[in-house]
């Protein structure tokens, strides 16, 4: 394996990365079961090459831009998400997913089937920064990332995301608008599959709308339940580890699938709230405890434990 | 005085099934008002009503003069309505601490201003001790719900409630389904914060508690208020025993 | 126009059969299961193994409709089950992960090249006018016909039939009315499963092919009719089939080529449910 594959896999990891955490957003924090992230992917993917080849914006122009686009059109299926609920709206996404892609392919605009070629590596001080120096830029992305959503877990927002998951009824009683959460949960992954989007158009200099299916929706989907729902550790890890997979399965190579497939089945039956959930087993085996109640031992005021 | 909260002449129907027709009462300052009735009298459609839940057809809802009829629920709670429900709603999966947090949401996430992303939680930690503490459960606060039997669920959901300033206090049979130990230091917290001066408003099937507890009583049967009175002159009343037993 | 409506019905019955075995899933268990779509394969895998070997067709009904119910009911026991009282969204990826895994074994099982299936019948078409029916379209109608005439009368004329009613209707409470909770849940993958598994098999002669990533598309279009039919209704979801065969033969036939077939059964019901949230024919909230 040479190091410039592996900082192709590198690439490929951080992206999956900052597209499981921006689905735990809305799926983790505000329990919307979102089945097509992979069109907000797109949008990212599709709005920054547009907007580089045809507009002449800067990669660092179109970064944000693509992401504001993408964050209002998850605003879109927020307002969606108002009306239509629980597993009507798991299906209705997939749905989205499928006429986003069927846009893409088929008007000219974006490139029909064949996508859109020769995006532009991003340029600093006027010169191509190198794959290695891309890949720091990706692991840049995914800090921030993670650091957002450590920074909505803390905070009065990612307090109210959850209450809406928990119970609506209660949340509203509680003095919180759904509403506007919803929404701003749905702005604000999509906003960041829009940036995860960003980086793999100019990483891989040409897309096409095959790129941006159901299964890959699926895919993100499955590294967010594998790793953990709800949690920030969980979303890394389990695209780290999925992400990873295929490439360690490379030896089986016939089976693979068949190995991908009997792992996702094996880890949600043995381990459903996620391989480094809150009472996984591997965490439980680091800590001797869930890290809940290690955490709430520390904080203990007084009483004795049920 | 003005009554904390007048509902007048309030209808509501489901689907050619009228809940409530022109259903007025007034809860006074400082009163507990108990709300009983037969099963599917239309008491708990009162309860929603009154919190934009869903909306009424006609008729108002003041809350100390301030018309609040068809507000959304969360702004009825801005505005000082704290309610529980009969089948508990607890965040289930979240520490009491974060429970009762989340009613101090309110100021903290209004329109979208950047103080949302604050996360100055912890600083709270002493005010959500007192709320807890009103209702005796200031030592399972690293808790989840989950952990907790009914009573102090129940319990819970009044210091969530609490935890919004509410001028009006609307519990929602909170002794249904409690056992005599959990009954106890319910009664002794209702009490306790009637004597704070709040204003309470009480769906109960179980009437001693309804006698022990409330100043006056509402009789509600088949969506319309049968008598209203202090609890001996409805305790006396052929009507209100004629519905209960039915006739 | 006659010749399309024909084969609008063929398509739109193929799609109910599918469906209806989704909706009864969702119905008892509120899982989506994607991975009917892998029973639908396995089906069409086995008639074929089963007719190659017996040239009857009837037997390759039957024993694929048996091979799929052991399938289908394996599946319940050994993932569902266990699974139902975490979060939805994990049975939904546990069966995801089932429907590669099956996928590929399929391939590497059957060979990743289309195989023929193909059915001689008495006959060859029907001539009525200028529409023809072929043999196999009438078989299609036939089987549709016989299957669902047979889960109507399972689910209103018998016992256990009233006891999945219930079930669907509110499971907690037809458990404490003395249902056998999992009795029910066993017919209900029983059933679901062996018509998957003869809308497998119906498929593959009407294509003359099975293949392995024959259930690619079903798996998830089948979820727009489902969904359009009101997530759980049985005769909403045998409509919304034949609304969505008949939509796609029509408009790819007459307004040309506007949009995919597979975006239409989307495209239609992310309109409608912006409009009825509850489906089609759901009950309202």
């Amino acid at each position: 394996m040479g190091l410039g594959y592996l900082t192709t896999i590198g690439t490929f990891v951080g992206i999956y990365i900052i597209l499981t955490l921006s689905l735990n957003i809305i799926s983790g924090y505000a329990g919307q079961v979102s089945l097509g992230h992979a069109a907000f992917f797109g949008i990212g993917a599709y709005t920054s090459a547009l907007l580089t080849l045809k507009v002449g914006f800067s990669f660092w122009l179109a970064l944000p831009a693509a992401m504001i686009i993408a964050g209002f059109i998850g605003a879109g299926v927020g307002i969606i998400s108002l009306r239509i609920k629980g597993d009507f709206l798991a299906v209705t996404t997939i749905g989205i997913n499928f006429v986003i892609v069927t846009v893409f392919e088929y008007s000219d605009f974006f490139g029909g089937a064949y996508g859109i070629m020769g995006i532009q590596y991003p340029m600093l001080f006027g010169l191509k920064i190198s794959k290695f120096y891309y890949l720091m830029l990706v692991f840049f992305f995914v800090v921030v990332t993670a650091f957002f959503c450590f920074l909505i877990s803390k905070s009065w927002i990612g307090l109210a995301l959850e209450t809406i998951r928990e119970d609506e009824d209660a949340a509203e009683a509680s003095g919180l608008n759904c509403a506007k959460f919803k929404i701003i949960a749905f702005a604000m992954g999509c906003a960041f599959a829009g940036l995860a989007g960003v980086l793999y158009a100019h990483f891989m200099r040409f897309i096409t709308p095959n790129d941006f299916t159901f299964p890959v929706s699926i895919t993100i989907v499955a590294m967010m339940v594998v790793g953990g729902i709800g949690t920030i550790r969980g979303p890394i890890l389990g695209a780290l580890l999925m992400a990873a997979l295929p490439e360690l399965l490379r030896p089986l190579a016939n089976y693979r699938l068949l190995f991908y497939g009997g792992l996702i089945v094996f880890m949600t039956r043995f381990q459903p709230q996620g391989l480094f959930g809150e009472n996984a087993f591997i965490i439980k085996k680091l800590f001797g405890q869930n890290l809940r109640a290690a955490f709430s031992k520390r904080n203990r005021v007084g009483g004795e434990e049920i | 005085m003005t009554p904390i909260l007048r509902i007048e002449d309030l209808s509501k129907s489901f689907g050619g099934v009228k809940a409530l027709k022109t259903v007025s009462l007034d809860v006074g300052h400082n009163e507990i008002l108990g709300l009983i009735g037969p099963n599917g009298a239309g008491k708990t459609t009162l309860f929603n009503c009154v919190c934009g839940v869903f909306p009424p057809e006609s008729g108002r809802v003041l809350l100390k003069n301030k018309d609040i009829t068809r507000q959304p629920t969360h702004r009825i709670a801005h505005l000082g309505i704290g309610r529980t429900f009969q089948i508990v709603k607890p965040f289930k999966n979240l520490s009491l601490e974060r429970n009762i947090l989340a009613s101090l949401c309110k100021d903290r996430t209004k329109g979208l201003s950047p103080i949302m992303f604050g996360t100055g939680l912890k600083k709270h930690r002493q005010e959500v001790l007192r709320l807890l503490n009103l209702v005796g459960l200031e030592e399972y606060i690293d808790q989840t719900p989950m952990t907790l039997p009914l009573g102090h669920q129940k319990r819970m959901e009044i210091s969530r409630a609490l935890a919004l300033h509410p001028k009006l206090l609307m519990l929602d049979e909170p002794f249904a389904g409690l056992s005599q130990e959990d009954i106890t230091p319910l009664l002794q917290v209702i009490k306790n914060l009637r004597s704070e001066g709040l204003s309470i408003l009480l769906i109960e099937h179980n009437i001693p508690y309804v006698m022990e507890l409330c100043d006056r009583l509402v009789v509600l049967n088949f969506g319309e208020v049968l008598c209203e009175g202090t609890c001996e002159d409805v305790q006396s009343d052929s009507r209100v025993i004629e519905a209960y037993l039915g006739s | 126009m006659l010749q399309q409506v024909v084969n609008g019905i063929i398509i739109g019955s193929l799609y109910a059969l599918i469906a209806v075995g989704l909706t009864m899933v969702y119905g008892i268990l509120r899982i989506l299961h994607i991975a009917h779509a892998a029973v639908f394969v396995s089906g069409a895998y086995l008639g074929l193994l089963v007719y190659t070997y017996t040239q009857s067709l009837i037997l390759a009904l039957i024993l694929a409709a048996v091979g799929c119910s052991i399938f289908g009911w394996l599946i319940q026991r050994f993932l569902y089950t266990p699974l139902l009282t975490e979060a939805r969204i994990v049975p939904l990826i546990a069966s995801v992960g089932l429907f590669i895994l099956c996928e590929d074994l399929f391939r590497l099982l059957g060979g990743p090249y289309i195989r023929a299936f193909k059915v001689d019948l008495w006959f060859d078409k029907l001539i009525f006018f200028d529409t023809v029916v072929t043999a196999h379209q009438c078989l299609i109608v036939i089987g549709t016909a016989a299957c669902l005439v047979s889960v109507y009368f399972l689910i209103n004329r018998t016992k256990l039939g009233l006891a999945w009613q219930a079930t669907a209707q509110d499971m907690d409470t037809a458990k404490a009315m003395g249902v056998n909770i999992k009795q029910v849940i066993n017919f209900n993958f029983i059933i679901a499963s062996s018509i998957a598994a003869i809308a497998g098999v119906l498929t593959a002669i009407n294509y003359n092919s099975v293949l392995p990533t024959m259930g690619s598309v079903p798996a998830y279009k089948m979820f727009a009719i489902v969904v359009l039919g009101g997530l759980g209704s049985i005769p909403g979801t045998i409509a919304a089939g034949l609304i969505i065969g008949m939509a796609e033969t029509i408009m790819s036939a007459y307004f040309g080529f506007i949009m995919p077939r597979d975006a239409i059964a989307f495209s239609a019901m992310i309109l409608i449910l912006i409009f009825r949230p509850q489906g089609l024919f759901g009950k309202g909230v």
